[in-house]
């Protein structure tokens, strides 16, 4: 997993806190504005307060802790991945079960040259989060080599 | 059939109806807001217009619709507005389903449903041709499927068929798990009363008629009519739905047959069939009954993403019919694991928690709520029951997962069939060693999964590490497999 993965996780949980504060700052305004009393500034204030706290210890720690968590591995035979900041989750793919792989992006991560590696198979899709963008794409190939492999194989 | 046929023209109706049906709450809702009061003349025009219209609508897309089958493959053109052509080759249909609702009934026809993993079914319906087009659509469909050979050699091979008896089908009713559904339904409804019966008018009418009730026993009896009423639709809703139950064995499909107003008759071949259910339903276990299941791919009647292979059959019953219908599933277990001991304590406190909302609630809001408190017995007794039927087992190439939430389901999954599997532990469970595991199947259009709680950490490790490893060698070893399997993916996978 690459080291940016973390910088970029970091912006996205400030983008959504951002755009929660911001919400929180409508609601006050029309509440405000329309003159009803239920909301006052205290409550959006603590609220506000809450938020950023919140919110600053996730942005601190989240990114960190879940990308020291996550692993994976490619090999012929499975898929395996390993992923959880509380819950634990190890997930094994069999090659033979990929229906297809893809690689994204979103802008986010296309400022930190990163990439999602998603794996379907018929009945569930898995996501490797922020690889690095070459490294995206030679795990992606390899799937799919591996897969066309397996097929091959009988 | 390799020109290009319309339907019978009743599928002009029958498409009307589809409208109709589909959209029957809207128009419900419709009806109620456009006809509130005096106008009741205005509603009829209404109806009537709609209903003239759709049936113009039906007659277009009667007019529009042509198909036919051309090089194993079949070709429909439709469309009212956008025009569409869909082209489904034979090696990709999965099911083909025939059935006939009340209209095409009327004048002797079936409906012609055929599915492929992930289409929309609305597209590939035949809503109304006659049934010897019908037989003779799905003989051309899958004839390319499966060889000439499969083919000659059905009319000779006597196929075994497995009827529902009426016996059985009124215990099956009688103890359905629809109660669950009926019970939350006609609870509502009874909520609902007061706002159509004012209070006064009950309280009077509960004095006149009943007048030495006290409020306890009024509680009592009013719980005992929901029961009682949800009960009787549960009843009657499965009677309507298994009623004449059939399963005929072919040599490489399986037909099923039921329904009491409309008959749905629906073909799963064998290599479809992505994982087998045992549910011993809370009512039915006591019995020594239970229901079976089928999960397979592309395919799932209503939302539920499965298919009923037998509605009701006795426990002993079971293992027989199994052998005798999908031998495949038929499995010797060779290691079974039982859930830790150490998860004992999670799983009766996981029914503590469950439970403990609903009686506070109960407590605070209801006059006898204390009584509530009543309920943490039978909750526990369940969490207990659901630690002891938690198991994994295995056998040659089979695992079978075992759990309870209210009623016990057996899964028997293939090896080859499984699509991932997965061991979870949250931190609780990190402290005792415990995981939970799972096994995701391709069912439907999303897949399901079955899972076992609180194992301990090494099993389902072992477990897991099995499933993986044993997942290529095995399917070197049995190429016939194989052959099945590859249909499934896309062509563009093989390039």
């Amino acid at each position: 997993m690459s080291k940016s993965a973390i910088k970029a996780w970091r912006l996205s949980l400030s983008i959504v806190a951002l755009f929660l504060i911001l919400i929180l700052l409508i609601v006050w305004t029309v509440n405000f504005l329309s003159g009803s009393g239920l909301f006052s500034m205290w409550t959006a204030v603590a609220l506000l307060v809450i938020i950023a706290i919140a919110s600053g210890l996730g942005i601190v720690f989240i990114p960190e802790v879940r990308w020291r968590r996550w692993s994976y591995e490619v090999d012929e035979h499975e898929i395996d991945l390993q992923s959880g900041i509380f819950i634990i989750t190890r997930t094994l793919v069999p090659i033979k079960r990929v229906q297809h792989v893809d690689t994204r992006q979103g802008p986010i991560l296309r400022s930190y040259n990163l990439a999602d590696v998603t794996v379907s198979t018929a009945a569930t899709t898995h996501r490797i989060p922020a690889l690095k963008q070459e490294t995206a794409d030679r795990v992606r190939n390899q799937i799919s080599k591996f897969a066309r492999l397996a097929e091959e194989d009988v | 059939m390799s020109d290009l046929q319309r339907q019978h023209p009743a599928a002009a109706l029958a498409n009307a109806f589809d409208i109709v049906r589909s959209n029957f709450i809207t128009i419900l809702v419709l009806i109620f807001i456009g006809g509130g009061g005096q106008q009741a003349n205005f509603t009829l025009y209404w109806i009537l217009g709609t209903f003239i219209v759709l049936l113009i609508w039906g007659l277009i897309s009667w007019y529009r619709f042509e198909f036919r089958v051309q090089d194993g493959e079949l070709q429909i053109e439709q469309g009212v507005v956008i025009h569409k052509k869909l082209y489904l080759t034979s090696d990709r249909i999965q099911v083909i389903d025939i059935s006939a609702g009340v209209v095409q009934r009327l004048f002797g026809l079936v409906a012609v449903e055929v599915k492929t993993a992930g289409s929309s079914s609305k597209e590939a319906k035949i809503n109304a041709i006659t049934r010897e087009k019908a037989e003779q659509l799905k003989r051309l469909l899958r004839k390319e499927n499966k060889s000439e050979n499969a083919e000659a050699s059905e009319g000779l091979k006597q196929s075994q068929v497995y009827t529902l008896n009426t016996g059985d089908l009124l215990v099956a009713a009688s103890t359905s798990g629809r109660l669950g559904v009926a019970l939350s339904v006609v609870g509502a409804l009874f909520s609902q009363i007061e706002q159509i019966i004012s209070e006064e008018q009950m309280i009077s009418f509960v004095e006149n008629h009943l007048p030495n009730t006290t409020s306890t026993t009024m509680v009592l009896l009013s719980i005992a009519a929901v029961i009682v009423v949800s009960w009787v639709f549960a009843f009657l809703g499965t009677i309507v739905k298994y009623y004449d139950f059939v399963v005929e064995v072919r040599e490489n499909e399986l037909l099923i047959a039921r329904g009491l107003f409309e008959r749905t008759q629906l073909t799963i071949p064998f290599n479809r069939i992505q994982a087998v259910q045992i549910k011993e339903e809370l009512l039915r276990q006591p019995l020594g009954y239970a229901s079976l299941v089928i999960e397979s791919a592309g395919y799932g009647e209503e939302q539920a993403n499965s298919t009923t292979l037998f509605p009701l059959i006795s426990k002993h019953r079971i293992y027989e019919f199994i052998n005798e219908v999908i031998p495949e599933y038929h499995a010797d277990i060779s290691e079974t694991t039982r859930a830790s001991q150490r998860g004992l304590r999670r799983y009766l406190l996981r029914m503590v928690w469950v439970s403990l909302p609903v009686i506070l609630t109960i407590w605070g809001t209801v006059t006898y709520g204390v009584y509530a408190w009543f309920l943490l017995i039978p909750a526990l007794v369940l969490g207990y029951q659901q630690y002891r039927d938690a198991q994994i087992s295995k056998g040659d190439d089979t695992i079978i997962l075992t759990s309870r939430l209210l009623s016990k389901t057996t899964a028997i999954i293939k090896k080859y069939r499984t699509q991932a599997c997965e061991i979870r532990e949250n931190p609780f469970q990190t402290r005792l060693q415990l995981s939970n595991f799972t096994v995701h199947v391709a069912s439907g259009n999303q897949g399901r999964s079955f899972t076992v709680r609180e194992l301990a950490k090494e099993d389902s490790s072992t477990y897991l590490n099995w499933l993986a490893n044993g997942n290529s060698t095995s399917i070197l070893s049995d190429d016939k497999v194989e052959e099945k399997e590859e249909k499934e993916f896309p062509p563009s996978q093989k390039q």
